[in-house]
């Protein structure tokens, strides 16, 4: 009762008092409000990250020469390794039992062009077939270059979305045929488009057969094999068996280490999070300062309300108010003020967290759990700002207090 | 008896320099159930500390203070609010009501601090009001309402509880001689009702309303005088 009393009080000032709460209020609000923005935003990027890393699936792996480089040191000695190629995937598939679908895929840039129109430094990507298999690209309308055009190494093409735009705004692109570098390519199709992540356009691209990427720009590529196994029991043990096969076929001897790495999706996502944690770690830190100005605003308030509310104070424990009296009813009026303060500052940052996503490349997602948790920090300030002025209330002498004009 | 202090002292001492003032030196006073008693003294008499300590909204530097035969002098300030809830209704020259209540939360006030519960508290504080003859003023606030009329409200506070004590500082003093006439009636009839009334004043007129009058002059009792 005295609790709902205590917070029916708070909302009353509050109304009855509509300049100061909003002056009181401002600074929780925009603290609120700014933590809430950040972490929507950043649970979008992870949200977006894990979408693209677990469409990789649990049950795939790579393999390349470089594996993930941290350092100039690093890369310098990885670009000493001797290049994957297509006998290893060959050997992989053959020797490794546990290997349900194998590939593989390199990348190279180059000018693409379509009668007088050209598109510089897009992705050509050389693929197997397979590449459905781990692939978040979708088709929409044609198809993938075919295994059988793979083993023959066929000039087939799958455009993006970009290429499809560009080259061709007015007509179908599938079936015409598509330069790229100094070879012309059949288009058999062309991808869905994918929009673009960070500001980086991920519509640049075009697929063909790794065979004939091999022929045309260059054995001697960066390739990367990929695995994909059954089920995710027999992850480590395929990896294993991969391992067993690129040493022997590479001949490192036993006392040394692998001249390959393998990745799987958890590296890549290991990787995200060691380059984003410190930096999200900083932007909520930054924001946060605001709530601790809010939380110091609300406390000047409530020290205020104390002083002006002295004689209140001498009358509650005339009649028999404890401390503890006290000291919960003011801190429920600041709890209650942070609160409001709270769930405004919630509203207006998801707000700024949906324009923002709407009008800039940053993706963002409002989450259950990041609205509670802005609440719970509004609650906290609350209750760390409020106990001092509480406690000061608490401990007032009934007699001077009634005495206080 | 409802009230017994032997040999009660209050000390304050001012300012860092140690000066001492002896507001109170060595007070034995007996209040039996019932009574109707005057404390009377001009200002700086000790009266008002006098008030404070049967009031349990203090403690004295020495003596005993039973109230019903409870040792209230020596114990803390939770201890105090919960006999100062149970115990004693008080009732000031400022009238002390919270501003922006309504008469009624006014009177439950005492109630909620002993955790009655919701119906039960407007109930009493309804018949605690209708006691006072305000049982139309119940959703008014005090800013709505005249000086005797607060000064009822205040008086409701007080009885709600059933205390064993009125305690009434200068009840009549921001009140006009009629309407300090009328709030008297109602300490007399409080009174006739069985409760136990003291009221402080420097008033020899408010006086003379009780039973008995106790003089306060520098600290001590000076005299105490029965009337009726």
């Amino acid at each position: 009762m005295q609790f709902l009393e205590s917070v029916g009080m708070a909302l009353r000032s509050l109304i009855s008092n509509k300049l100061r709460s909003i002056l009181t209020l401002i600074g929780v609000i925009i603290g609120v409000m700014t933590v809430i923005a950040v972490v929507s935003i950043i649970a979008g990027m992870n949200k977006y990250v894990a979408s693209q890393i677990s469409s990789l699936g649990s049950t795939t792996f790579f393999v390349d020469k470089f594996g993930i480089i941290m350092s100039d040191e690093e890369y310098l000695k990885a670009l000493k390794r001797k290049d994957l190629n297509l006998l290893d995937m060959e050997a992989i598939k053959e020797r490794c039992p546990l290997c349900w679908k194998v590939g593989a895929r390199a990348v190279a840039f180059r000018k693409v062009k379509f009668r007088d129109k050209y598109l510089s430094d897009i992705a050509i990507v050389g693929a197997t077939a397979n590449i459905t298999e781990i692939s978040s690209i979708e088709v929409g309308s044609g198809r993938y270059p075919s295994e059988f055009e793979n083993d023959h190494n066929r000039r087939v093409v799958l455009i993006g979305w970009e290429i499809a735009d560009n080259l061709f705004p007015d007509k179908d692109p599938l079936d015409k045929d598509l330069k790229i570098g100094n070879h012309y390519f059949r288009i058999v199709g062309v991808a869905k488009k994918r929009g673009t992540f960070l500001g980086q356009n991920q519509d640049d691209f075009v697929v063909i057969p790794i065979t004939t990427f091999n022929k045309l720009f260059g054995t001697r590529r960066f390739m990367s094999v990929f695995v994909k196994v059954e089920n995710f029991g027999s992850m480590q043990e395929a990896q294993d068996q991969v391992r067993l096969v690129l040493r022997a076929r590479r001949h490192v001897p036993y006392d040394k280490p692998d001249d390959f790495s393998i990745m799987t999706s958890d590296t890549f996502m290991d990787l995200y999070r060691t380059f984003t944690s410190t930096a999200f770690l900083v932007m909520i830190g930054v924001s946060s300062i605001a709530l601790v100005v809010g939380g110091i605003v609300i406390m000047n308030i409530m020290l205020v309300s104390v002083t002006e509310r002295t004689r209140e104070i001498g009358i509650r424990k005339a009649v028999g108010a404890k401390k503890k009296n006290i000291l919960w009813q003011f801190l429920i009026e600041a709890v209650t003020l942070a609160v409001v303060g709270g769930l405004i500052g919630v509203s207006l940052g998801s707000l700024i967290a949906k324009i923002i996503a709407a009008t800039t490349p940053l993706p963002a997602a409002i989450e259950a759990w990041s609205v509670i948790t802005g609440l719970i920090i509004a609650t906290s300030v609350g209750l760390f700002f409020g106990i001092f002025p509480a406690m000061k209330a608490a401990k007032l002498d009934p007699i001077a207090c009634l005495r206080y004009e | 008896m409802l009230i017994k202090t032997e040999n009660l002292w209050k000390v304050y001492e001012i300012g860092n320099e140690k000066v001492q003032v002896q507001a109170l030196r060595g007070v034995d006073l007996d209040v039996k159930k019932g009574e109707y008693l005057a404390i009377m003294g001009p200002s700086g008499s000790g009266k008002s500390t006098l008030m404070n300590l049967i009031g349990c909204l203090d403690t004295p530097t020495q003596g005993k203070y039973y109230l019903n035969s409870r040792l209230v002098s020596q114990m803390n300030d939770d201890e105090l609010a919960f006999i100062r809830n149970k115990e004693i209704g008080f009732v000031f020259q400022t009238f002390n009501l919270l501003p922006r209540a309504t008469a009624l939360h006014n009177v439950e006030l005492p109630l909620i601090y002993n955790g009655t519960e919701s119906k039960e508290r407007l109930e009493k504080a309804r018949k605690a009001l209708k006691m006072v003859d305000l049982e139309d003023r119940v959703t008014h606030k005090p800013n709505e309402l005249s000086g005797g009329e607060r000064q009822r409200v205040a008086i409701a506070r007080a009885i709600v509880n059933n205390p064993s004590l009125i305690l009434a500082d200068e009840p009549t003093g921001n009140l006009d001689t009629v309407t300090g006439a009328d709030i008297m009636k109602l300490f007399d009839r409080l009174h006739t009702d069985g409760n136990t009334v003291i009221i402080v004043t420097h008033e020899p007129d408010i006086a003379k309303y009780a039973d008995r009058v106790v003089h306060i002059r520098d600290g001590m009792i000076e005299k105490d005088e029965r009337l009726k």
